[in-house]
Protein backbone atom coordinates (compact mmCIF):
# COMPACT_ATOMS: atom_id res chain seq x y z
CA UNK A 1 0.00 0.00 0.00
CA UNK A 2 2.82 2.19 0.68
CA UNK A 3 4.37 2.38 -2.77
CA UNK A 4 1.12 2.26 -4.43
CA UNK A 5 -0.34 5.75 -2.29
CA UNK A 6 3.44 7.11 -3.16
CA UNK A 7 2.04 10.18 -5.40
CA UNK A 8 -1.19 9.86 -3.95
CA UNK A 9 -2.58 12.49 -1.43
CA UNK A 10 -2.78 10.89 1.91
CA UNK A 11 -4.42 14.13 3.49
CA UNK A 12 -7.17 15.78 1.41
CA UNK A 13 -8.76 19.05 3.48
CA UNK A 14 -12.35 20.32 1.61
CA UNK A 15 -14.37 23.21 1.87
CA UNK A 16 -13.32 23.27 5.66
CA UNK A 17 -14.95 25.76 7.72
CA UNK A 18 -15.36 26.34 11.91
CA UNK A 19 -17.26 29.02 13.40
CA UNK A 20 -17.09 29.63 17.04
CA UNK A 21 -20.40 30.76 19.55
CA UNK A 22 -19.12 33.67 21.45
CA UNK A 23 -20.73 34.24 24.96
CA UNK A 24 -22.38 37.06 23.74
CA UNK A 25 -23.82 34.92 21.05
CA UNK A 26 -22.19 36.40 18.39
CA UNK A 27 -20.26 34.25 16.16
CA UNK A 28 -16.65 33.78 15.37
CA UNK A 29 -15.68 32.73 12.00
CA UNK A 30 -11.75 30.95 12.92
CA UNK A 31 -11.72 29.37 9.76
CA UNK A 32 -13.31 29.86 5.94
CA UNK A 33 -13.48 27.34 3.44
CA UNK A 34 -10.02 25.55 3.62
CA UNK A 35 -8.47 23.70 1.01
CA UNK A 36 -4.89 21.38 0.87
CA UNK A 37 -3.82 18.54 -0.20
CA UNK A 38 -1.21 16.77 1.23
CA UNK A 39 1.48 14.11 -0.66
CA UNK A 40 2.32 11.40 1.65
CA UNK A 41 5.82 11.89 2.98
CA UNK A 42 5.82 15.40 2.72
CA UNK A 43 6.65 17.96 5.31
CA UNK A 44 4.44 20.95 5.45
CA UNK A 45 4.34 23.70 7.86
CA UNK A 46 1.08 25.96 8.27
CA UNK A 47 2.12 29.86 9.15
CA UNK A 48 -0.31 33.03 9.75
CA UNK A 49 -0.87 35.53 12.01
CA UNK A 50 -1.90 34.80 15.90
CA UNK A 51 -5.61 33.80 15.61
CA UNK A 52 -5.57 32.83 11.74
CA UNK A 53 -7.14 29.51 12.85
CA UNK A 54 -3.95 27.17 12.38
CA UNK A 55 -4.32 25.29 15.52
CA UNK A 56 -7.79 24.93 15.24
CA UNK A 57 -7.45 23.34 11.66
CA UNK A 58 -5.45 21.11 13.31
CA UNK A 59 -7.60 20.07 15.93
CA UNK A 60 -10.18 19.75 12.90
CA UNK A 61 -8.13 17.21 11.53
CA UNK A 62 -7.10 15.33 14.90
CA UNK A 63 -10.57 14.57 15.11
CA UNK A 64 -10.72 17.10 18.56
CA UNK A 65 -12.81 19.49 16.90
CA UNK A 66 -15.82 18.97 14.61
CA UNK A 67 -16.52 21.67 10.95
CA UNK A 68 -19.25 23.32 10.55
CA UNK A 69 -18.84 22.18 6.67
CA UNK A 70 -16.60 20.61 5.06
CA UNK A 71 -14.23 17.05 5.31
CA UNK A 72 -11.00 16.10 6.41
CA UNK A 73 -10.43 12.69 4.68
CA UNK A 74 -6.68 10.97 5.33
CA UNK A 75 -5.93 7.93 3.37
CA UNK A 76 -9.37 8.29 1.67
CA UNK A 77 -11.58 8.29 4.70
CA UNK A 78 -13.65 11.00 6.18
CA UNK A 79 -12.12 12.01 9.91
CA UNK A 80 -14.91 12.05 12.70
CA UNK A 81 -12.73 11.83 15.83
CA UNK A 82 -9.14 11.08 16.90
CA UNK A 83 -7.27 7.52 15.31
CA UNK A 84 -4.86 5.73 14.82
CA UNK A 85 -3.60 7.35 11.77
CA UNK A 86 -3.28 10.51 13.03
CA UNK A 87 -0.57 11.69 16.12
CA UNK A 88 -0.83 15.16 17.60
CA UNK A 89 2.17 16.62 19.40
CA UNK A 90 1.29 19.28 21.65
CA UNK A 91 3.15 22.92 22.59
CA UNK A 92 4.25 21.97 25.62
CA UNK A 93 3.13 20.16 29.22
CA UNK A 94 1.18 17.58 27.68
CA UNK A 95 3.22 15.37 29.52
CA UNK A 96 1.80 13.26 32.00
CA UNK A 97 3.68 14.47 35.34
CA UNK A 98 3.48 11.19 37.19
CA UNK A 99 4.78 8.63 34.29
CA UNK A 100 8.44 8.23 33.41
CA UNK A 101 9.95 9.36 30.25
CA UNK A 102 9.14 5.50 28.59
CA UNK A 103 5.56 5.39 30.26
CA UNK A 104 4.57 8.42 28.75
CA UNK A 105 6.33 8.02 25.41
CA UNK A 106 4.43 4.33 25.34
CA UNK A 107 0.96 6.24 26.31
CA UNK A 108 -0.44 6.23 23.35
CA UNK A 109 -0.05 2.75 22.58
CA UNK A 110 -1.11 1.22 26.11
CA UNK A 111 -4.45 3.41 25.55
CA UNK A 112 -4.95 1.42 21.89
CA UNK A 113 -4.62 -1.91 24.30
CA UNK A 114 -0.81 -2.68 23.01
CA UNK A 115 0.56 -5.15 26.46
CA UNK A 116 3.17 -3.56 28.44
CA UNK A 117 5.85 -5.29 27.49
CA UNK A 118 5.72 -4.99 23.86
CA UNK A 119 4.80 -0.87 23.49
CA UNK A 120 7.90 -0.44 26.10
CA UNK A 121 9.49 -2.20 23.52
CA UNK A 122 8.38 -0.46 20.87
CA UNK A 123 8.80 3.09 23.43
CA UNK A 124 12.05 2.15 23.55
CA UNK A 125 12.86 2.33 20.07
CA UNK A 126 11.94 6.27 19.73
CA UNK A 127 13.26 6.97 23.02
CA UNK A 128 16.53 5.73 20.90
CA UNK A 129 15.78 7.62 17.92
CA UNK A 130 15.07 10.88 19.83
CA UNK A 131 18.05 10.69 22.11
CA UNK A 132 16.44 10.07 25.12
CA UNK A 133 18.55 6.88 25.87
CA UNK A 134 19.29 6.68 29.72
CA UNK A 135 16.29 9.07 30.30
CA UNK A 136 13.81 6.12 30.59
CA UNK A 137 13.23 5.78 33.96
CA UNK A 138 12.91 9.66 34.64
CA UNK A 139 10.04 11.94 35.34
CA UNK A 140 8.80 14.72 33.10
CA UNK A 141 9.75 17.63 35.91
CA UNK A 142 13.86 16.03 36.02
CA UNK A 143 13.66 17.24 32.42
CA UNK A 144 14.72 20.18 30.32
CA UNK A 145 12.44 21.86 28.43
CA UNK A 146 14.16 20.55 25.15
CA UNK A 147 14.12 17.21 26.52
CA UNK A 148 10.29 16.83 27.15
CA UNK A 149 9.37 17.87 23.78
CA UNK A 150 11.68 15.00 22.53
CA UNK A 151 9.47 12.90 25.00
CA UNK A 152 6.27 14.72 23.24
CA UNK A 153 7.55 13.96 19.86
CA UNK A 154 8.67 10.31 20.41
CA UNK A 155 5.64 9.45 21.73
CA UNK A 156 3.73 11.13 18.89
CA UNK A 157 5.79 8.88 16.29
CA UNK A 158 5.42 5.35 18.70
CA UNK A 159 1.83 5.16 17.76
CA UNK A 160 3.04 4.23 14.20
CA UNK A 161 0.74 7.41 12.54
CA UNK A 162 0.34 7.76 8.64
CA UNK A 163 0.54 11.82 9.67
CA UNK A 164 2.06 13.86 12.23
CA UNK A 165 0.53 16.76 13.30
CA UNK A 166 2.50 19.03 14.92
CA UNK A 167 1.51 22.24 17.28
CA UNK A 168 4.17 24.76 17.62
CA UNK A 169 5.95 21.90 19.10
CA UNK A 170 8.64 24.38 20.12
CA UNK A 171 7.60 27.60 20.79
CA UNK A 172 8.50 27.38 24.58
CA UNK A 173 12.11 26.53 23.74
CA UNK A 174 15.10 29.13 23.80
CA UNK A 175 16.28 29.74 20.66
CA UNK A 176 19.63 27.07 20.72
CA UNK A 177 17.18 24.29 21.90
CA UNK A 178 14.88 25.31 19.49
CA UNK A 179 17.50 25.23 16.68
CA UNK A 180 18.86 21.88 17.84
CA UNK A 181 15.20 19.96 17.72
CA UNK A 182 14.87 21.64 14.15
CA UNK A 183 17.40 19.29 13.42
CA UNK A 184 16.55 16.63 15.13
CA UNK A 185 13.01 16.36 13.98
CA UNK A 186 14.44 16.56 10.02
CA UNK A 187 16.41 13.62 10.76
CA UNK A 188 13.75 11.75 12.70
CA UNK A 189 11.38 12.62 9.56
CA UNK A 190 14.41 11.68 7.45
CA UNK A 191 14.49 8.21 9.36
CA UNK A 192 10.67 7.40 9.31
CA UNK A 193 9.36 8.70 6.07
CA UNK A 194 6.21 10.33 8.17
CA UNK A 195 3.70 13.16 6.69
CA UNK A 196 3.96 16.01 9.16
CA UNK A 197 2.26 19.02 9.40
CA UNK A 198 3.60 21.60 11.26
CA UNK A 199 1.83 24.68 12.63
CA UNK A 200 4.69 27.27 14.03
CA UNK A 201 5.36 31.13 14.76
CA UNK A 202 8.21 31.36 13.13
CA UNK A 203 9.01 31.65 10.03
CA UNK A 204 12.44 30.59 9.80
CA UNK A 205 11.81 27.30 11.41
CA UNK A 206 8.77 26.81 8.27
CA UNK A 207 11.39 27.23 5.51
CA UNK A 208 13.99 25.39 7.02
CA UNK A 209 11.68 22.27 8.02
CA UNK A 210 9.37 22.20 5.25
CA UNK A 211 8.88 21.21 1.47
CA UNK A 212 6.07 23.71 1.51
CA UNK A 213 4.57 26.52 3.29
CA UNK A 214 1.15 27.36 3.38
CA UNK A 215 0.49 30.90 4.95
CA UNK A 216 -2.90 31.56 6.42
CA UNK A 217 -4.37 34.90 5.75
CA UNK A 218 -5.44 36.76 9.07
CA UNK A 219 -9.22 35.78 10.12
CA UNK A 220 -10.30 34.45 8.91
CA UNK A 221 -7.97 31.83 8.40
CA UNK A 222 -7.83 30.83 4.57
CA UNK A 223 -5.37 29.42 2.51
CA UNK A 224 -3.61 32.72 1.56
CA UNK A 225 -0.69 31.18 -0.80
CA UNK A 226 1.54 28.36 -1.33
CA UNK A 227 4.96 28.43 -0.62
CA UNK A 228 7.30 25.72 -2.31
CA UNK A 229 10.60 25.20 -0.34
CA UNK A 230 13.12 24.04 -3.22
CA UNK A 231 15.84 23.53 -0.70
CA UNK A 232 18.02 20.76 -0.95
CA UNK A 233 17.67 17.96 1.17
CA UNK A 234 19.58 16.82 3.96
CA UNK A 235 19.57 20.19 5.02
CA UNK A 236 21.50 22.01 8.14
CA UNK A 237 21.47 24.97 9.53
CA UNK A 238 23.87 26.52 7.24
CA UNK A 239 21.54 26.80 5.19
CA UNK A 240 19.54 29.25 7.27
CA UNK A 241 22.56 31.83 5.84
CA UNK A 242 22.15 31.30 2.24
CA UNK A 243 20.46 33.63 0.05
CA UNK A 244 17.46 31.46 -1.21
CA UNK A 245 16.38 30.83 2.44
CA UNK A 246 16.80 34.41 3.72
CA UNK A 247 14.54 35.36 -0.01
CA UNK A 248 11.85 32.59 1.06
CA UNK A 249 11.80 33.81 4.74
CA UNK A 250 11.39 37.70 3.26
CA UNK A 251 8.63 36.93 0.96
CA UNK A 252 6.42 35.20 3.75
CA UNK A 253 6.77 37.40 6.25
CA UNK A 254 5.86 39.81 3.81
CA UNK A 255 3.09 38.02 2.96
CA UNK A 256 2.09 37.88 6.46
CA UNK A 257 2.60 41.45 7.40
CA UNK A 258 -0.03 42.29 4.40
CA UNK A 259 -2.41 40.48 6.20
CA UNK A 260 -1.63 41.64 9.74
CA UNK A 261 -2.09 45.34 8.25
CA UNK A 262 -5.21 44.56 6.36
CA UNK A 263 -6.68 42.77 9.47
CA UNK A 264 -6.05 45.92 11.34
CA UNK A 265 -7.83 48.17 9.10
CA UNK A 266 -10.90 46.35 8.93
CA UNK B 1 28.93 25.05 66.94
CA UNK B 2 26.07 26.95 67.04
CA UNK B 3 25.93 27.85 63.49
CA UNK B 4 26.83 24.51 62.24
CA UNK B 5 23.99 23.00 64.86
CA UNK B 6 21.75 25.35 62.73
CA UNK B 7 22.59 23.90 59.48
CA UNK B 8 22.30 20.49 60.86
CA UNK B 9 19.18 21.27 61.80
CA UNK B 10 17.84 22.84 58.81
CA UNK B 11 19.07 20.22 56.80
CA UNK B 12 16.92 17.83 55.21
CA UNK B 13 18.44 14.70 56.32
CA UNK B 14 16.57 11.82 58.28
CA UNK B 15 18.75 12.73 61.35
CA UNK B 16 17.66 16.34 61.43
CA UNK B 17 14.29 15.54 61.25
CA UNK B 18 14.70 13.20 63.86
CA UNK B 19 16.44 15.54 65.90
CA UNK B 20 13.97 18.60 64.85
CA UNK B 21 11.35 16.53 66.61
CA UNK B 22 13.30 15.34 69.30
CA UNK B 23 14.29 19.31 70.09
CA UNK B 24 10.87 20.50 70.03
CA UNK B 25 9.13 17.56 72.09
CA UNK B 26 11.48 17.98 74.38
CA UNK B 27 11.24 21.69 75.34
CA UNK B 28 7.42 20.98 75.23
CA UNK B 29 8.11 18.69 77.99
CA UNK B 30 10.58 20.97 79.79
CA UNK B 31 7.87 24.07 79.89
CA UNK B 32 4.94 21.43 80.81
CA UNK B 33 7.16 20.48 84.06
CA UNK B 34 8.05 24.32 85.24
CA UNK B 35 4.27 24.68 84.47
CA UNK B 36 3.40 22.46 87.21
CA UNK B 37 6.47 23.28 89.48
CA UNK B 38 5.23 27.14 89.74
CA UNK B 39 2.40 28.54 88.26
CA UNK B 40 -0.16 25.83 88.60
CA UNK B 41 0.08 23.81 91.28
CA UNK B 42 -3.27 22.39 91.66
CA UNK B 43 -2.95 19.02 90.69
CA UNK B 44 -6.75 18.85 89.80
CA UNK B 45 -6.17 21.32 86.82
CA UNK B 46 -2.63 19.99 85.67
CA UNK B 47 0.05 17.28 86.33
CA UNK B 48 3.77 17.00 85.50
CA UNK B 49 4.70 14.95 82.65
CA UNK B 50 6.13 12.15 84.69
CA UNK B 51 2.72 11.73 86.53
CA UNK B 52 0.92 11.40 83.39
CA UNK B 53 3.46 8.85 81.88
CA UNK B 54 2.94 6.81 85.19
CA UNK B 55 -1.01 6.89 84.73
CA UNK B 56 -0.09 5.67 81.44
CA UNK B 57 2.04 2.70 82.24
CA UNK B 58 -1.14 1.78 84.90
CA UNK B 59 -3.41 1.62 82.10
CA UNK B 60 -1.23 -0.79 79.90
CA UNK B 61 -0.60 -2.84 82.94
CA UNK B 62 -3.89 -2.96 84.03
CA UNK B 63 -5.47 -3.82 80.69
CA UNK B 64 -7.63 -0.55 80.29
CA UNK B 65 -6.08 0.73 77.59
CA UNK B 66 -6.25 -2.24 75.42
CA UNK B 67 -9.96 -2.68 76.34
CA UNK B 68 -10.44 1.15 75.16
CA UNK B 69 -7.66 0.97 72.39
CA UNK B 70 -9.74 -1.88 70.56
CA UNK B 71 -12.87 -0.10 71.01
CA UNK B 72 -11.74 2.67 69.49
CA UNK B 73 -9.53 1.31 66.64
CA UNK B 74 -11.85 -1.11 65.75
CA UNK B 75 -14.45 2.04 65.62
CA UNK B 76 -12.44 4.31 63.32
CA UNK B 77 -10.65 1.26 61.66
CA UNK B 78 -14.24 0.65 59.98
CA UNK B 79 -15.57 3.40 59.57
CA UNK B 80 -12.94 5.50 58.18
CA UNK B 81 -12.29 3.89 55.67
CA UNK B 82 -15.79 3.68 54.71
CA UNK B 83 -15.66 7.05 54.95
CA UNK B 84 -13.13 7.55 52.38
CA UNK B 85 -14.28 5.18 49.92
CA UNK B 86 -18.14 6.82 50.09
CA UNK B 87 -16.47 10.28 50.33
CA UNK B 88 -14.27 9.64 46.83
CA UNK B 89 -17.50 7.68 45.21
CA UNK B 90 -19.63 11.07 45.79
CA UNK B 91 -16.84 13.10 44.63
CA UNK B 92 -16.53 11.34 41.26
CA UNK B 93 -19.99 11.58 40.72
CA UNK B 94 -20.25 15.07 41.32
CA UNK B 95 -17.60 15.65 39.32
CA UNK B 96 -18.63 13.52 36.54
CA UNK B 97 -21.52 16.27 35.88
CA UNK B 98 -22.27 19.76 36.23
CA UNK B 99 -26.16 19.23 36.83
CA UNK B 100 -25.44 17.13 39.77
CA UNK B 101 -23.06 18.83 40.72
CA UNK B 102 -24.97 22.18 40.86
CA UNK B 103 -27.95 20.34 42.31
CA UNK B 104 -26.17 18.59 44.92
CA UNK B 105 -23.52 20.59 45.62
CA UNK B 106 -25.60 23.51 48.07
CA UNK B 107 -27.18 20.86 49.86
CA UNK B 108 -23.54 19.38 50.47
CA UNK B 109 -22.39 22.45 52.00
CA UNK B 110 -25.33 22.99 53.93
CA UNK B 111 -24.58 19.68 55.28
CA UNK B 112 -21.37 20.03 55.74
CA UNK B 113 -21.49 23.53 57.25
CA UNK B 114 -24.23 21.95 60.13
CA UNK B 115 -21.81 20.92 63.07
CA UNK B 116 -22.56 16.98 62.92
CA UNK B 117 -20.76 16.81 66.25
CA UNK B 118 -23.78 18.64 67.77
CA UNK B 119 -26.43 16.20 66.72
CA UNK B 120 -24.05 13.47 68.89
CA UNK B 121 -26.84 13.25 71.47
CA UNK B 122 -29.41 12.38 68.18
CA UNK B 123 -27.81 9.74 66.91
CA UNK B 124 -27.21 8.34 69.98
CA UNK B 125 -30.67 7.73 70.70
CA UNK B 126 -31.59 6.50 67.22
CA UNK B 127 -28.58 3.88 67.16
CA UNK B 128 -28.24 3.29 70.85
CA UNK B 129 -24.85 3.32 72.91
CA UNK B 130 -21.57 1.48 71.51
CA UNK B 131 -20.52 0.41 67.55
CA UNK B 132 -23.60 1.30 65.71
CA UNK B 133 -23.70 5.35 66.58
CA UNK B 134 -19.55 5.51 66.63
CA UNK B 135 -19.25 4.20 62.97
CA UNK B 136 -22.27 6.64 62.02
CA UNK B 137 -20.75 9.88 63.21
CA UNK B 138 -17.38 9.11 62.40
CA UNK B 139 -18.36 8.53 58.72
CA UNK B 140 -20.60 12.12 58.74
CA UNK B 141 -17.85 14.18 60.01
CA UNK B 142 -15.05 12.52 57.72
CA UNK B 143 -17.07 12.27 54.37
CA UNK B 144 -17.50 15.78 53.80
CA UNK B 145 -13.78 16.89 53.29
CA UNK B 146 -13.02 13.72 51.11
CA UNK B 147 -15.79 14.78 48.56
CA UNK B 148 -14.99 18.28 48.41
CA UNK B 149 -11.45 17.28 47.53
CA UNK B 150 -12.02 14.98 45.08
CA UNK B 151 -14.69 16.70 43.21
CA UNK B 152 -11.63 20.06 43.15
CA UNK B 153 -9.19 17.67 42.46
CA UNK B 154 -10.89 16.34 39.58
CA UNK B 155 -12.25 19.53 38.23
CA UNK B 156 -8.58 21.02 38.50
CA UNK B 157 -7.21 18.13 35.96
CA UNK B 158 -5.27 20.12 33.37
CA UNK B 159 -7.24 20.52 30.20
CA UNK B 160 -4.33 20.03 27.90
CA UNK B 161 -3.84 16.18 29.37
CA UNK B 162 -7.26 15.53 28.64
CA UNK B 163 -6.99 17.04 24.91
CA UNK B 164 -3.89 14.72 24.59
CA UNK B 165 -5.44 11.22 25.86
CA UNK B 166 -8.58 12.44 23.66
CA UNK B 167 -6.45 12.84 20.86
CA UNK B 168 -4.97 9.15 21.25
CA UNK B 169 -8.64 7.83 21.21
CA UNK B 170 -8.73 7.38 24.54
CA UNK B 171 -12.11 6.18 25.89
CA UNK B 172 -13.62 8.50 28.67
CA UNK B 173 -12.92 5.73 31.57
CA UNK B 174 -9.45 5.99 30.24
CA UNK B 175 -9.65 9.67 30.49
CA UNK B 176 -10.59 9.01 34.12
CA UNK B 177 -8.03 5.97 34.95
CA UNK B 178 -4.71 7.54 33.46
CA UNK B 179 -5.75 11.50 33.30
CA UNK B 180 -8.08 12.61 36.08
CA UNK B 181 -8.10 10.39 38.99
CA UNK B 182 -4.10 10.42 38.84
CA UNK B 183 -4.26 14.23 38.87
CA UNK B 184 -6.91 14.34 42.34
CA UNK B 185 -5.12 11.77 43.68
CA UNK B 186 -2.54 14.24 46.06
CA UNK B 187 -5.66 16.66 46.59
CA UNK B 188 -7.66 13.25 47.90
CA UNK B 189 -4.99 12.60 50.15
CA UNK B 190 -4.82 16.37 51.27
CA UNK B 191 -8.77 15.58 51.89
CA UNK B 192 -8.49 12.48 53.93
CA UNK B 193 -5.65 13.84 55.71
CA UNK B 194 -8.10 16.61 57.26
CA UNK B 195 -10.89 13.90 56.95
CA UNK B 196 -8.76 11.99 59.96
CA UNK B 197 -8.00 14.70 62.30
CA UNK B 198 -12.28 14.90 62.21
CA UNK B 199 -12.85 11.83 62.71
CA UNK B 200 -10.47 11.74 65.57
CA UNK B 201 -13.09 14.51 67.32
CA UNK B 202 -15.93 12.54 66.08
CA UNK B 203 -15.00 9.33 67.68
CA UNK B 204 -14.25 11.32 71.04
CA UNK B 205 -17.40 12.99 71.22
CA UNK B 206 -19.54 10.07 70.36
CA UNK B 207 -17.98 7.72 72.78
CA UNK B 208 -18.15 10.99 75.75
CA UNK B 209 -21.80 10.60 75.66
CA UNK B 210 -22.66 7.21 74.27
CA UNK B 211 -20.55 3.93 74.93
CA UNK B 212 -19.04 2.02 77.28
CA UNK B 213 -15.19 1.62 76.10
CA UNK B 214 -13.07 3.41 74.00
CA UNK B 215 -10.49 6.59 74.24
CA UNK B 216 -13.07 9.40 74.61
CA UNK B 217 -14.94 7.11 77.47
CA UNK B 218 -11.80 6.68 79.39
CA UNK B 219 -11.09 10.84 79.21
CA UNK B 220 -14.89 11.23 80.83
CA UNK B 221 -14.19 8.66 83.00
CA UNK B 222 -11.38 9.72 84.43
CA UNK B 223 -12.69 13.54 84.52
CA UNK B 224 -15.44 12.40 86.05
CA UNK B 225 -13.18 11.01 89.14
CA UNK B 226 -10.59 14.07 88.85
CA UNK B 227 -8.45 11.64 87.47
CA UNK B 228 -6.42 14.44 85.51
CA UNK B 229 -3.43 11.92 85.09
CA UNK B 230 -5.05 9.44 83.65
CA UNK B 231 -7.46 11.96 81.30
CA UNK B 232 -3.97 13.36 79.81
CA UNK B 233 -2.38 10.04 79.30
CA UNK B 234 -5.28 9.01 76.83
CA UNK B 235 -5.37 13.10 75.35
CA UNK B 236 -2.14 12.34 74.62
CA UNK B 237 -2.49 8.71 72.99
CA UNK B 238 -5.10 10.86 70.93
CA UNK B 239 -2.59 13.27 69.81
CA UNK B 240 -0.13 10.41 68.69
CA UNK B 241 -2.81 8.99 66.27
CA UNK B 242 -3.64 12.15 64.85
CA UNK B 243 0.25 13.05 64.44
CA UNK B 244 0.19 9.59 63.13
CA UNK B 245 -1.87 9.64 60.28
CA UNK B 246 -1.25 13.11 59.55
CA UNK B 247 2.63 12.43 59.02
CA UNK B 248 1.30 9.24 56.76
CA UNK B 249 -0.50 11.08 54.43
CA UNK B 250 1.36 14.03 54.08
CA UNK B 251 4.63 11.80 53.10
CA UNK B 252 1.67 10.00 50.63
CA UNK B 253 0.80 13.70 49.05
CA UNK B 254 4.54 14.41 48.72
CA UNK B 255 5.21 10.80 46.80
CA UNK B 256 2.18 11.43 44.80
CA UNK B 257 3.12 14.71 43.77
CA UNK B 258 6.95 15.07 43.39
CA UNK B 259 6.50 16.92 40.31
CA UNK B 260 5.07 19.97 42.45
CA UNK B 261 8.16 20.12 44.72
CA UNK B 262 10.45 20.87 41.69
Amino acid sequence: MAQSMNDEHILEIDNIGKTFRRRDDTDLVALDDINLKVKKGAFISIVGASGSGKSTLLRIIDGLLEPNGGTVKVNGKTVTKPGKDRAMVFQNDSLLPWKTVIQNVAYGLTLAGVKWRDAAKTAQGFIDLAGLSGFENQFPHQLSGGMRQRVNVARGMAVDPDILLLDEPFAALDSQTREIMQTELLRIWQQTGKTVLLITHQIDEAVFLSDEVVVFSARPGTVRERIPVPLARPRNLDIKRSIEFVGLVDQIWKLIEEEVKAAAKT
Amino acid sequence: MLHKLNRFLNGETYFASVARFVLSFGSLLIIWQILTATVVTNRLLLVPPFEVFRAFMDEIASGEMWNNAQATVFAVGTSFPVAVLVGVLMGVVLASSRAISLMGGPMLSALNSVPIIALAPLFIAWLGLGFASKFVLVLLVAVFPVVVTTEAGLRAADKNLIETARSFNATRLQIFTTVTFPYALPFIVSGVRVAWARALVGIVVAEFFGSFAGFGFAVMAASQTFDTATLLAYVIVLGGMGLIGSVIFQSLEERLAPWRKA
